[in-house]
């Protein structure tokens, strides 16, 4: 399918990230991040505000187009170009919308529409985007609710719920979508510390079914037990990864054992 | 106050409020046809698209209601060609498709910018995660950012028509009758102003309540997620 090395590489991955460079204005954020899933990967992405993850997991599914770099979403390539005053654009608005269904997302601050209520929430992409029978994804948006326990609020409005139960809509409204690819931004740090427990463990089971994610997080604890792999990412650079075994107990970089020491006081 | 005056006439006031009820509908129901469109393309950042729309707003909320409608009864029976133009099409020497023309324009002005100031206003994340899930941008339009966007107009929107209706007592000025009209006509007739435009006052105030207590069903049911939550 694709001609290039890193295509035939990626065809046997969820997700393949090579390279990706994003600056804004002058500010370079990213400096040539890559990152591969299997299928059933949990990669923890670290580092301090600013180095860079939330905006790497944006470039993944183009909610920032990265200045260069290629991403391979099941062994497909965005393909993506420069335009006419020298931004990076997608070509194929269509491919990429096709791919984003692929790709669910749950944001730091929840972004669930506001004006529908929780079930609302959950059926509207499968109905609208994925063009599901209302029927079906009514039954299956139940399935979810009931998965990550909020079932009984489901005629609720988001503005109704606490801020753990909200998160908890919207990963059941990312699961809804069938994903290969899960991307949370952050999911648990716009939570307070009681409700942070409630959101990990339902990543958490999403992670022993096998679900390929990739969670941007600073809880350094979740990141250890749950994730594959773990990423520290430091001014736009992967300073260190590896298993969260080997990278938690023998952290090879200075700035990730600073990093370490910093967080776990 | 004489009584009989208003009870003999009431005939007068209620075909004049079925015209105010018929000008100020219509116009309306066309100008928020024709502003959602508008508050969508003056909302885009592509001063092509937004900047002709912008200057439709401009003008037609920069100068009084009365001086576009005497600039379209007067002026444009100026012209030629509607002079022409007349002689075979009748309607065009009836002055109500000209209050109405010049109703319909200011009100899809107004409105233009009360939408637009709501789309706006739209939280970016939802948009942010509609896109994030495979919408397109003219479904994020549709599904997301329009009815968060209409639910957030609603109450500068009711407050849009009511001026509306009362705006439409210039209509009396071109020959119309209105409320307004049909109380100038009996006040012209008996010189009796009190009677003739508290009559007119009453007949306003009460399609006004209409009009609140309409908006008020609309904020019950759309307006459900921005109600604190019921303690049980």
């Amino acid at each position: 399918m694709h001609e290039t090395a890193s295509g035939r590489a990626a065809e046997h991955h969820a997700l393949v990230c090579e390279d990706i460079h994003k600056s804004f204005g002058t500010l370079e954020v990213l400096k040539g991040v890559s990152l591969s899933a299997h299928k059933g990967d949990v990669i923890a992405m670290l580092g301090s505000s600013g180095s860079g993850k939330s905006t790497f997991l944006r470039c993944i599914n183009l909610l920032e187009t990265p200045n260069s770099g290629q991403v391979f979403v099941g062994g497909e390539l965005i393909r993506m170009a420069t335009d006419k005053r020298g931004e990076p654009q997608a070509v194929d608005r269509r491919q990429v919308e096709r791919l984003r269904t692929r790709l669910a997302m749950v944001f730091q601050s929840f972004n669930l529409w506001s004006h529908m209520t929780v079930l609302q929430n959950v059926i509207e992409a499968p109905v609208h985007v994925l063009k599901k029978p209302k029927r079906e994804a009514i039954e299956q948006a139940e399935a979810l609710l009931e998965k990550v326990g909020i079932r009984a609020r489901k005629n609720d409005y988001p503005a109704h719920l606490s801020g753990g139960q909200q998160q908890r809509v919207a990963i059941a409204r990312a699961l809804a979508m069938d994903p290969d690819v899960m991307l949370f931004d952050e999911p648990t740090s716009a939570l307070d510390p009681e409700l942070v427990n409630e959101v990990l463990k339902v990543i958490k089971d999403l992670a022993e079914e096998g679900r390929t994610m990739i969670v941007v997080t600073h809880e350094m604890g979740f990141a250890r037990e749950v994730s594959t792999e773990t990423v520290f990412l430091h001014e736009g650079r992967v300073e260190e990864a590896g298993p969260p075994q080997e990278v938690f107990e023998h952290p090879k970089s200075e700035r990730f054992q600073q990093f370490l020491a910093g967080t776990l006081k | 106050m004489d009584f009989s005056i208003i009870t003999e006439n009431i005939s007068e006031y209620i075909d004049g409020t079925w015209l105010t009820i018929q000008l100020v509908g219509m116009s309306l129901l066309i100008g928020l046809v024709l502003s959602v469109p508008f508050a969508v393309m003056r909302s885009t950042n592509r001063i092509f698209i937004s900047g002709p729309v912008w200057l439709f707003t401009y003008c037609f909320r920069g100068t009084p209601l009365l001086v576009q409608m005497f600039l379209f009864y007067y002026g444009l029976g100026q012209l030629e060609f509607i002079k022409e133009l007349s002689q075979s099409w009748t309607f065009l020497q009836n002055a109500y498709w000209y209050a109405l023309f010049a109703f319909t324009l200011n009100t899809a002005a107004y409105t233009t910018e009360i939408i637009r100031g709501a789309i706006v206003a739209t939280p970016y994340g939802e948009i942010e995660a509609a896109r994030a899930c495979g919408m397109s941008r003219s479904l994020v339009l549709r599904r997301v950012v329009l009815p968060s966007a209409f639910r957030r107009a609603l109450p500068a929107y009711s407050n849009e028509v009511i001026f509306m209706l009362h705006g439409s007592a210039l209509a009396s000025l071109i020959t119309l009758v209105d409320i307004t009209g049909a109380a100038r006509i009996i006040n012209s007739r008996y010189y009796s102003p009190y009677e003739a435009f508290l009559t007119a006052a009453a007949f306003y105030m009460a399609l006004t309540f209409l009009i609140v207590w309409g908006f008020r069903q609309l904020e019950k049911c759309w307006h459900a997620h921005l109600k604190p939550r019921e303690t049980n």
